[in-house]
């Protein structure tokens, strides 16, 4: 029995799978979940933020998607990365943001996070993370058993949950504004157009996983790589968009509201202006 | 790596040649780029994507390949097989005057097959899709089937016209197509001693595409693990009588 979806090398049967490591692991997150939030408290809509990303990722990791993606399909394979890297992280963070309270503490511990999950070193990890993951030599070399695969995915599971903290979490390094957590998510999307453009665009299989895989009927291997790239960029700009547009609103928001409080003291007599 | 006399019957470079009951040894998987160079390519791809995208390329890859040949060079080359078998038109075809002076490509499998012959009929007619009409008419590429029960005429044309290319099948009597392999060293095909009709079976076969070049010499055999990188670059070699 496997215990972890990677690559085969056997024909594909729509047979299902039992991939009970998969299960150990979300079990894992689901237990670690409730105790969190049997201490801390959290809301109705953070316990569902938080299942629905779980839900996500067990998705990704279990068979079919899972075991398509692992030995079979790049296409899949990207799916699989969208939602481990940019679906399932925010849905999980915005239900450990329910529990976590105001911005900010001057806890040791919450100092010596901060600093960990500084922007510019989040950015990169995960830019890293991504190409690093997404090479040839490494897919190819880790896909072929169970732990390198359990690494891949281990690996997207932490690169996007540092990605997306400093977005969604509360407490940032001052300075880490809206407008500028727009840019880092917009400097994220520049940066993985390499890795992108390579698997797009390439004339050659890029992953012989992939292309000595037992065919499935009617995909070419280059059109599924080819796939894969497209999914990329466009599967990752669905998500990337839609938070910079909630950054956006809740900035505009906040700023319309700041703006009419002035205007509201300005007009008030000048013996009742407070300060 | 040279190999010496007949091909050794190890054959299918992921230890097993067919989902049977007798696996054969494992023989090396063909060689990939060097890890060093997938930086590189990495680099190269992100800056040649205008290049990349340009369509294939005009002529044969010009250039100095990386390394010699990718394959196995067999020393002694084999003497190419003299043998006459139905094509998918029904008609006879002699395959040592039929290919005389061009870079023959011949490879024994069946259509039932779910992953060696798919992948390597997939590939080699991707890659000589990609050349002009002057390099394609150059290549022959046979594929003889090790199971003419299931693999009938028509079936096999079918099968075959879904990698391009236009591959050449040739259909024979099975023991006809066992003296064949017998001669280029390749072990028989397996095949079940009786099966219940309509029953869904293996047939084992060798997993090595053979080369014979322009002079219709056996020069070099690729095992299965073989891309479209490694066709892409020893094809040249292949047609020039180079790398060997």
């Amino acid at each position: 029995m496997q215990w972890w979806c990677a690559a085969q090398g056997l024909p594909w049967t729509w047979t299902w799978r039992a991939y009970p490591g998969v299960w150990l692991f979300v079990a894992a997150i689901a237990l670690a979940w409730w105790r969190w939030s049997r201490r801390r408290g959290t809301t109705p809509a953070g316990t569902a933020y938080f299942l629905a990303g779980l839900l996500l990722l067990w998705v990704a990791l279990d068979w079919p998607i899972g075991a398509l993606g692992a030995g079979y399909l790049a296409s899949v394979h990207m799916v699989q990365f969208l939602l481990i890297a940019f679906y399932a992280p925010p849905l999980l963070l915005l239900g450990l943001r329910a529990s976590v309270g105001g911005e900010g503490t001057t806890a040791p511990v919450s100092r010596l996070r901060h600093r960990l999950i500084h922007p510019l070193l989040t950015l990169v990890l995960f830019v890293v993370a991504t190409i690093a993951t997404h090479l040839p030599v490494v897919t190819d070399n880790l896909m072929s058993n169970q732990a390198g695969s359990f690494a891949i995915d281990t690996a997207w599971v932490v690169a996007g949950l540092l990605f997306w903290w400093p977005v969604i979490m509360p407490g940032g390094p001052a300075g880490f504004v809206p407008i500028v957590r727009m840019g880092y998510l917009v400097a994220s999307m520049v940066l993985m157009t390499a890795p992108n453009a390579m698997i797009t665009f390439s004339d050659l299989p890029l992953y012989a996983t992939f292309e000595l895989a037992p065919p499935i009927p009617g995909v070419s291997v280059l059109q599924d790589q080819r796939l894969a790239g497209i999914l990329m960029r466009f599967g990752s700009a669905v998500v990337i968009w839609t938070a910079i547009s909630i950054l956006f609103l809740r900035w505009n928001r906040q700023e319309t509201r700041l703006m009419e409080e002035e205007m509201r003291e300005q007009r008030k007599p000048d013996g009742a202006r407070a300060g | 790596m040279r190999e010496t006399g007949a091909i050794p019957e190890r054959e299918s470079a992921r230890g097993f040649e067919w989902n049977g009951s007798t696996p054969y040894a494992a023989a090396p998987r063909a060689p990939r780029a060097p890890a060093a160079t997938a930086g590189m390519r990495l680099v190269a791809g992100a800056l040649g994507l205008a290049l990349a995208a340009c369509g294939p390329a005009a002529d044969l890859p010009e250039g100095r390949p990386e390394g010699g040949i990718r394959g196995t060079v067999l020393d002694p080359p084999l003497e190419k097989p003299d043998f006459v078998l139905t094509d998918t038109d029904g008609r006879p075809f002699d395959f040592r005057t039929g290919t005389a002076g061009f870079l023959t490509l011949l490879f024994f499998g069946y259509t039932n097959c779910p992953d060696v012959c798919p992948v390597h009929m997939g590939n080699l007619g991707t890659v000589i899709a990609k050349y002009p009409y002057e390099t394609r008419s150059r290549i022959r590429v046979v594929f003889v089937t090790t199971d003419p029960e299931r693999d009938t005429a028509e079936r096999l044309k079918l099968w075959l016209g879904q990698f391009g290319g236009d591959i050449i099948g040739l259909r024979g009597d099975p023991a006809e197509v066992d003296r064949i392999q017998a001669e280029l060293g390749l072990p028989p095909a397996l095949r079940p001693d009786s099966v219940a009709p309509g029953t869904d079976y293996p047939v084992g076969h060798s997993a090595r595409v053979l080369a014979f070049t322009p002079d219709d010499k056996g020069r070099v055999a690729y095992a299965f693990g073989t891309r479209q990188e490694d066709w892409i670059h020893d094809l040249p070699l292949l047609l020039r009588q180079r790398g060997f």
